[in-house]
């Protein structure tokens, strides 16, 4: 994925096969860029501002998956809702597909921690919800989501008779029945238990490997930002601004044995000791001492 | 179980008829007042006479129908007052104005309009129906957090297409108990409109009191407890149907 990056390092393509499937990608019209232009929130009035994100630049290449990785209170969730259409920017603005956005679009999906299936549908009916309101039901991929996600058997259930795990499971077979270009994700896992989050992570890494979609995935685990990216972008505590970016050049298809590599270690060495200032720093906003 | 229950539930009404017959004995002073027996003779003889189940299926009519139209009118406004700054800032304060007004205040208003008696009837059960639904829908609108909107609206849902699958079925919880509030104001009103007019059970006990068939009055006092009793079971199953998700999560 990372060969739609000009200013990326070269990496090593050991494992044949996902160099192929990387050549596939980009031979492929995908839509899916996000740019990101000197993005400015300003929450509140004169005299009582708080500046969320600072003049950040970020550009995400079609299919890229991308990690945000940022202190708790960054502005990481204020620039995704930019990037969903759910805020307008102070300055500066968010191109998709060099189109600047303007309010909610079914081509960027939207999956937050908390899960937000419809508490009145049952997951059928959540799952179905995007092509059903434009009518346009594609039955047997509604029944290979099921099956992917492991949902079959609990299409009549209501959401809260489900676990968290399922919830997320749903939620993104809600989004992937939509057919998005963009994945926007805010710490989609981090509510659940380890275990329940290793398997999530695996699952999105098949779903992702398996279409053509650009992803911009927030966390704030060092783990899961390498797992997950072609590129870790670190943001700075408050006000948000682009801190460093990581390339991630470790082979394709991943599993989350990957781990244990040393250059998986490598890097989520280099990306805590980048982030560990910025945790610091954003303690300190929250204790009010800055 | 369900039958200890049961006899639970029937403990009050047991009570009240207790009282009622204890007065009656004791309170000999005040020969007028009809005791239960007498209210059972009275009742056997009205039923045996269509006359009586015709005010009944009248009166139980104008609340239906004031009723449905009440429903169909205060849901679609309460959801945009709900959603909508402007609209609610345009029409809130109007329609504020007019709450506080008991509806039967508005019988000579309508009469000189030259309504009919049936008409004003209609309008005036309508009218007590209608804010209690308008309020809890907004109310219920309102409680809708703005994520699941979002939601919708990222999934590709229209304005139209998140009210009518978003949040009307998130306020429904709340339009409902608007619902069964409206449904007994309706035949609070019902009897206060129809002692003004000359039909329905309300007149039916204006006239027993005016022919002074004292037993007669309690008759029509209680079909009148009974069919909003009725209404409003049914009104709760109908609720328990239509929010499938809370009796799946109560159960």
């Amino acid at each position: 994925m990372s060969e739609h990056n000009t200013d990326t390092t070269t990496r090593s393509d050991t494992d044949e096969q996902s160099a192929e499937q990387r050549r596939s990608w980009t031979e492929s019209s995908g839509s899916g860029t996000v740019n990101i232009q000197d993005l400015t929130k300003v929450y509140g009035d004169d005299g009582d501002e708080l500046v969320a994100v600072d003049g950040m630049d970020l550009h995400i290449e079609a299919e890229e998956f991308v990690t945000v990785l940022g202190p708790s209170g960054c502005g990481k969730s204020t620039v995704m809702e930019c990037i969903a259409g759910y805020l307008d920017p102070t300055e500066g603005e968010v191109l998709v597909n060099d189109e600047p956005v303007e309010g909610p679009d079914p081509s960027r999906g939207v999956v937050f921690q908390e899960n937000r299936l419809f508490p009145w549908k049952t997951i059928s009916e959540n799952v179905r919800f995007g092509p059903q309101m434009r009518d346009d039901v594609d039955e047997s991929r509604v029944a290979s989501l099921f099956d992917q996600m492991g949902l079959s058997g609990f299409e009549d259930a209501y959401p809260h008779e489900l676990s968290g795990g399922m919830q997320q499971r749903a939620e993104l077979a809600r989004l992937l029945a939509n057919d998005p270009d963009i994945m926007l994700m805010d710490e989609p896992f981090s509510g659940l238990d380890a275990m329940t989050k290793e398997l999530m992570q695996e699952k999105l890494l098949d779903v992702w490997e398996d279409d053509d979609r650009t992803v911009l995935f927030i966390t704030h685990d060092v783990e899961e930002a390498i797992l997950l990216a072609d590129r870790v972008v670190v943001m700075t505590a408050r006000p948000g601004q682009v801190k460093d970016v990581i390339d991630v050049d470790l082979e394709r298809p991943r599993s989350t044995d990957i781990v244990t590599t040393d250059r998986f270690n490598e890097l989520q060495r280099r990306a805590s000791e980048s982030i560990h200032d910025e945790a610091e720093r954003a303690m300190e906003q929250a204790e009010g001492r800055v | 179980m369900a039958y200890a229950r049961r006899l639970e539930q029937s403990a009050s009404l047991l009570a009240l008829l207790a009282i009622w017959a204890v007065v009656t004995m004791l309170v000999g002073a005040i020969p007028s007042l009809p005791s239960p027996v007498e209210v059972v003779v009275a009742f056997a003889d009205a039923a045996a006479r269509s006359s009586f189940w015709q005010e009944v299926g009248r009166s139980t009519f104008r609340v239906y129908l004031s009723f449905a139209i009440a429903t169909v009118v205060a849901i679609p406004l309460g959801l945009l007052i709900g959603r909508s700054e402007i609209f609610s800032d345009l029409t809130f304060p109007a329609l504020e104005v007019l709450r506080p007004i008991p509806p039967i205040a508005w019988y000579p208003a309508l009469t000189i309009i030259l309504l009919t008696p049936a008409n004003i009837v209609r309008f005036i059960i309508f009218l007590a129906a209608f804010f209690p639904i308008l309020l809890n829908t907004i109310e219920g609108v309102r409680g809708v957090e703005e994520e699941y909107p979002q939601a919708a609206r990222s999934l590709g849902a229209t304005q139209f297409q998140t009210m009518r699958h978003v949040v009307l079925p998130g306020a429904l919880p709340s339009i409902y108990t608007g619902l069964v509030n409206a449904m007994g104001l309706a035949w609070v009103s019902l009897v206060a409109a129809e002692l003004l007019s000359s039909s329905g059970l309300g007149y039916f006990i204006w006239n027993a009191f005016t022919a002074g068939e004292y037993p007669n009055i309690v008759v029509g006092m209680i079909a009148v407890g009974v069919l909003g009793y009725g209404s409003s079971a049914l009104l709760r199953r109908l609720g328990a149907r239509a929010i499938p998700w809370l009796s799946a999560a109560n159960a």
